[in-house]
């Protein structure tokens, strides 16, 4: 700059409307020296190689089991016993991939377990986006309350209401009105007793069982309080409060009510976002075998049959409890079988990520959850 | 004040035609967020002092008909005392924890950082660091964990070796960190502390998606002016991150925070879980359930202190 000051550039009009300025250009050599050879410049060399390596480092350390998990399950028997085959295999086989898909009926469970997944994270999008957009943008009695219980779900983990779950949906009733209908409540007074217990309008005096059905997770996901739930809600209503108010107040001015608001405003806004939560839902929900093994199994005989013949082997975890029952060879394949379960199941989840990874990152900048 | 005092009976005959907006709007927000009230309300409290009253009953099942009996605080006192495990799992439990989540919450922060900064590839880095969050959980935490424990050693080394060899590689790397970190002068604890971090850092990473996620959307809400002001200035990008990154994002540090621990102690994975799990499979549901209230009450603890005492340092920045 200093040096261009010195000789003054020269303005020429060429025509009308075109000009041209003549100036002295540094020298080129000099002009190089002054970019790459600063200290500056030097410092940023070295940082952005730094940075590559350490993200390059930290890819491989996420990247390194998938890639063990799939070059083992696609080993041939051979190549376990050989010591000279490391990591690369020399004989290739797809004997693990047929016989998951033939012995075990892979496309049997990936079906249930799909549309089992898809149900499931569709009604806690759904819910989440509901309690979400409710907490956020309306003040009634008992909101923070809500909000707070919302949390609490999120605190508490399932682990410690297991009992509690199986035996609630084991004899399901609300507030005791099936039971009372069905003649089986009892009071404790003898007269009171009788004169109930012939109260017959339905046929279930212990409540109904829906262990072995899909209602248990239905209906946990309706009210959004199956799996990490709160998160979700949690998520969303933070989502909603960056949205500005503007919008609603003048749907409201065109006469639209909150609903219309919601479904025909709100909704395609936030469709990022719902795509991230579904995202998550649906992956959560895909891999859990906490809720389906409670629900799917009773807990007295957890054996591999009792899933066969449930009808509805919800989750992928019988994959393996039957292949490690079936084979009888070298324990490197046994565990090379287990990687390609873990392949087959996980494959459908990495597709559907690589398709939403976008709206991913984009839900969450978006989502303001800074607040 | 007396003027309204005044005109509130005159009020109510309008209102009985039309509600306000105000009362509608409350009416809306309480529909929406209905299902879960309702679900909360019907399902989940029922479970939860089901849950709270097994823990202080003895359930047996004789010939399909369930016995119980009220035995106060014995499942509590078995759970501490009779069960030898509990107590000392709850102990290294909260050790761990206190080990873990510095590390997850300095390593996410970091890569959060990094992963804000523009360069090439920058996308595809994004896609690979948060496909733990979608992949690795549940079912398939287990079968990653094994194939890490498997891969990790053999790929440095390039050779299957016996598992003497890879604790005695494992043992040099610890020295030679060890020496390394002495050498510039820091204590042995925080020494010991890399190096424990180092080599569970598959585990940290596997972890830390969701918190990268978090830090990242609050580093994406800080306003550019900022940073400019700053360099216009002269401030040194370590003199920017410690004077703007890091206060404008505390907040979501002590979210982090919480969000760590809590998903800390629900996973499965975690030691002290797996001690419950294995007394409910065995049949002890009564026990199980006191161990887990017990439990949650001890973690309960711990996340509202460590809120307290963050909060007092966090950073908001007004808005409005």
């Amino acid at each position: 700059m200093t040096q261009n000051m010195e000789s003054k550039p020269q303005i020429k009009r060429e025509t009308k409307n075109k000009i041209r300025v003549e100036f002295e250009r540094t020298a080129l050599k000099d002009r190089l020296k002054a970019k790459y050879g600063s200290s500056f410049f030097f410092k940023r060399v070295i940082w952005y190689i730094f940075r590559l390596l350490l993200l390059i480092g930290i890819a491989f350390v996420v990247l390194q089991p998938f890639y063990t998990m799939i070059v083992n399950s696609l080993m041939a028997p051979q190549d376990f016993v050989d010591p000279t085959v490391v990591k690369v295999p020399r004989h290739l086989s797809m004997g693990i991939y047929k016989a998951i898909i033939l012995d075990v009926q892979y496309f049997k469970f990936f079906f249930t377990t799909m549309g089992l997944s898809l149900v499931c994270a569709l009604l806690q999008t759904f819910t989440a986006c509901l309690v979400g957009y409710g907490l956020a943008k309306f003040k009634f009695r008992g909101n923070k309350i809500v909000f707070f219980a919302v949390v609490l779900t999120l605190v508490i983990p399932h682990g410690t209401l297991q009992a509690a779950m199986y035996y609630r949906f084991s004899y399901f009733d609300i507030l005791g009105i099936l039971k009372f209908f069905s003649g089986g409540t009892r009071t404790g007074i003898a007269g009171l007793d009788s004169i109930l217990s012939k109260i017959k309008i339905l046929p279930w005096p212990n409540g109904i069982n829906l262990m072995n059905t899909i209602t248990p997770l239905l209906l946990l996901s309706v009210c959004g309080l199956a799996f990490k739930n709160g998160l979700y809600i949690f998520m969303l209503r933070q989502f909603f409060r960056g949205v500005p108010d503007e919008l609603e107040e003048s749907a409201y001015l065109d006469g639209a009510d909150s609903f219309r608001t919601f479904w025909q405003i709100i909704l395609p806004l936030s469709v990022p976002m719902m795509i991230t939560v579904f995202l998550f839902s649906f992956c959560w929900q895909w891999t859990d075998d906490f809720y389906t093994r409670l629900f799917f199994i009773s807990a007295k005989t957890p054996s591999l049959m009792t899933y066969l013949s449930a009808g509805l082997p919800a989750s992928f975890v019988s994959l393996i409890t039957s292949y490690t029952e079936i084979s009888h060879s070298s324990p490197d394949y046994v565990q090379a079988m287990k990687y390609g379960c873990g392949m087959m199941i996980c494959l459908p989840l990495i597709i559907l990520y690589l398709f939403c990874q976008k709206y991913l990152v984009q839900g969450i900048e978006r989502s303001g959850i800074v607040g | 004040m007396t003027n309204q005092v005044k005109m509130a009976p005159a009020k109510p005959v309008k209102k009985k035609k039309i509600a306000s907006l105000d009362r509608r709007k409350a009416r809306a927000g309480f529909l929406f967020a209905l299902p879960f009230v309702l679900g909360f309300l019907l399902i989940y409290i029922p479970i939860l002092f089901e849950s709270i009253k097994y823990s202080f009953y003895n359930y047996r099942v004789m010939d399909s008909v369930i016995i119980k009996e009220f035995v106060g605080w014995n499942n509590y006192s078995t759970a501490l005392f009779a069960e030898a495990d509990f107590v000392q799992t709850l102990l290294t439990g909260l050790q761990e924890m206190a080990f873990d989540i510095p590390a997850i919450l300095i390593f996410s922060l970091f890569v959060a950082v990094i992963l804000n900064q523009k360069m090439v590839g920058r996308a595809a880095f994004r896609a690979i660091f948060f496909l733990p969050v979608v992949v690795s959980t549940g079912l398939m935490e287990s079968i990653m964990m094994t194939s890490h424990l498997e891969g990790g050693e053999g790929m440095d080394l390039g050779m299957e070796e016996s598992a003497a060899e890879k604790m005695e590689s494992a043992m040099a790397l610890e020295g030679l960190l060890m020496s390394v970190f002495s050498g510039l002068g820091f204590g042995t604890g925080m020494v010991t502390y890399i190096v424990t971090a180092v080599q569970e850092i598959s585990t940290i990473i596997n972890r830390s998606g969701v918190q990268i996620l978090i830090f990242l959307a609050s580093l994406q809400s800080i306003s550019p002016a900022i940073y400019e002001s700053c360099q216009i200035d002269g401030a040194t990008s370590w003199e920017t991150f410690w004077k703007i990154t890091f206060p404008m994002v505390s907040p979501m540090i002590l979210v982090n925070g919480v969000y760590t621990i809590i998903d800390n102690f629900t996973t499965d994975s975690n030691s002290v879980m797996t001690v419950i799990n294995s007394t409910y499979q065995s049949g002890n549901m009564h026990v199980s359930s006191a161990m887990g209230w017990m439990y949650l009450m001890v973690v309960l603890l711990v996340v509202g202190l460590i809120a307290a005492i963050c909060s007092a340092f966090v950073f908001y920045q007004r808005r409005d």
